[in-house]
């Protein structure tokens, strides 16, 4: 009886702590991108100076108080947030296709919020994108 | 004689055919209006020709402090009493037709107001400059005693329109100027009801997301309008200097102005400061948008 009640609390004790942990050690939620989006290319050239400049200006405006000044997911709203915020920079986040990294940056999900309404033309999105492939290390 | 038609009808719909097609060509290139002329709907005291996308609402905090001349003892004017505070809202009914509504604490002003921008400046020059209309009414509401004997509601009505010509001239410049007609139902006896004024404002850009501004405003002395022989109290030009930051949904704007007013109308009929080191202020404007 004693054994029991012992076990009892042992695996209770067990299944407390792996929730406290699952909690610490958060897994990537993959992104549900649609089909449309991920054969979407960019149709601006990755030298088009013009539009980098563009570019970089929006992602001021708009990006960079969340995503930091170079894109490493360090702007001074980022520490507010619960979202993985990638980082620009990595060889793993330029790997994406640029529909995928244009989904993920105008549609959006929980944290990061829907940009079609506020950055309204397609020619501005893509210099965004444009920009951001600029970052890579 | 048969083949001969035929041919001629064929070249004819081959050539209207062909016309077509570059006239589809030409039609896809459209002019789109240039990026960001102004950041926010306002630039100091004026308008801009800045209508926030359909469906958007727009918050706008307005705050005039004190003028400086006591220095720190209360803190450049920042805690002297007499501030001027606004809050107003704005909705885009269209992309370029807005309509909003302020409380003030000058005057208990309540104002109504709509700016339609009736063209905009285009990033190909088809259009060099942007074209907006202006106009708002407000409502002074404070105690009926204020207004005198025979008083009237519509003694408490003002009214002020304008029109404003802007032009991005390239990435770090803007400029814009506008004419203006300030009306007030019931004034002082040696005032004139209507004042004709003209407003001028830049803004200059040193990164992506802050700006210099300048703005001056100065009521005209037109004799054919006015009531009098003689010009009583005509109000100064008010000139502002500020900096300017913006964010996506957000636009500071803190700068030195020498009017205590908020609302136009009241700067070009009352403002009698000068600007210099006893009469200037400092001010801030904060823009808060969301989109629906």
């Amino acid at each position: 009886m004693r054994k029991l009640k012992m076990s009892v609390i042992v695996s209770c004790t067990l299944v407390l702590l792996s929730f406290v942990l699952m909690s610490f050690v958060q897994e990537k939620k993959p992104w549900d991108i649609p089909a449309k989006y991920q054969s979407m290319k960019n149709p601006q050239a990755a030298d088009d100076a013009e539009m980098i400049k563009i570019g970089k200006m929006n992602y001021s405006r708009h990006c960079k108080s969340c995503h930091g000044n170079i894109g490493q997911g360090n702007g001074p709203k980022a520490r507010s947030l619960d979202a993985d915020l990638g980082d620009f920079t990595s060889a793993e986040f330029q790997a994406s296709k640029d529909g995928v990294i244009y989904y993920q940056s105008f549609i959006g999900r929980d944290e990061m919020p829907n940009f079609e309404k506020k950055i309204p033309d397609d020619e501005d999105r893509w210099a965004i994108v444009t920009y951001i492939r600029t970052l890579k290390k | 004689m048969k083949k001969l038609i035929y041919l001629i009808v064929l070249f004819l719909f081959s050539g209207h055919f062909a016309m077509a097609q570059e006239e589809e060509q030409t039609e896809k290139k459209v002019d789109k209006p240039v990026r960001s002329p102004w950041e926010s709907g306002t630039l100091v005291n004026h308008q801009t020709s800045i209508t926030q996308y359909k469906n958007t609402l727009e918050m706008v905090i307005s705050h005039r402090f004190g003028t400086i001349d006591n220095g720190i003892s209360d803190v450049f004017g920042v805690m002297a009493p007499g501030a001027n505070i606004r809050i107003g809202f704005n909705y885009s009914i269209l992309d370029n037709l807005v309509v909003g509504y302020g409380t003030s604490s000058q005057k208990k002003y309540q104002d109504f107001q709509a700016k339609y921008t009736v063209f905009e400046q285009t990033r190909e020059n088809t259009m060099p400059v942007s074209l907006t209309f202006y106009g708002n009414a407000a409502i002074d509401a404070r105690e009926e005693a204020v207004f005198g004997v025979d008083y009237e509601f519509s003694d408490r009505l003002s009214y002020f329109s304008e029109v404003i010509v802007g032009r991005k001239v390239n990435d770090w410049l803007s400029v814009q100027a506008s004419a203006n007609f300030t009306h007030y139902n019931s004034v002082d006896s040696l005032l004139d009801n209507d004042k004709i004024g003209l407003g001028f404002g830049g803004r200059i850009k040193f990164s992506p997301q802050s700006s210099l501004t300048l703005e001056l405003g100065i009521p005209l002395k037109i004799e054919s309008i006015s009531q009098h022989t003689s010009f009583t109290d005509h109000p100064k030009p008010h000139f502002s200097i500020g900096y300017e930051v913006s964010t996506s949904t957000h636009a500071f704007q803190i700068f030195l102005t020498n009017g205590l007013g908020i609302l136009p109308q009241e700067l070009y009929m009352y403002n009698l400061s000068e600007f210099d080191s006893k009469s200037i202020r400092f001010g801030f404007n904060i823009t808060r948008l969301w989109n629906f």
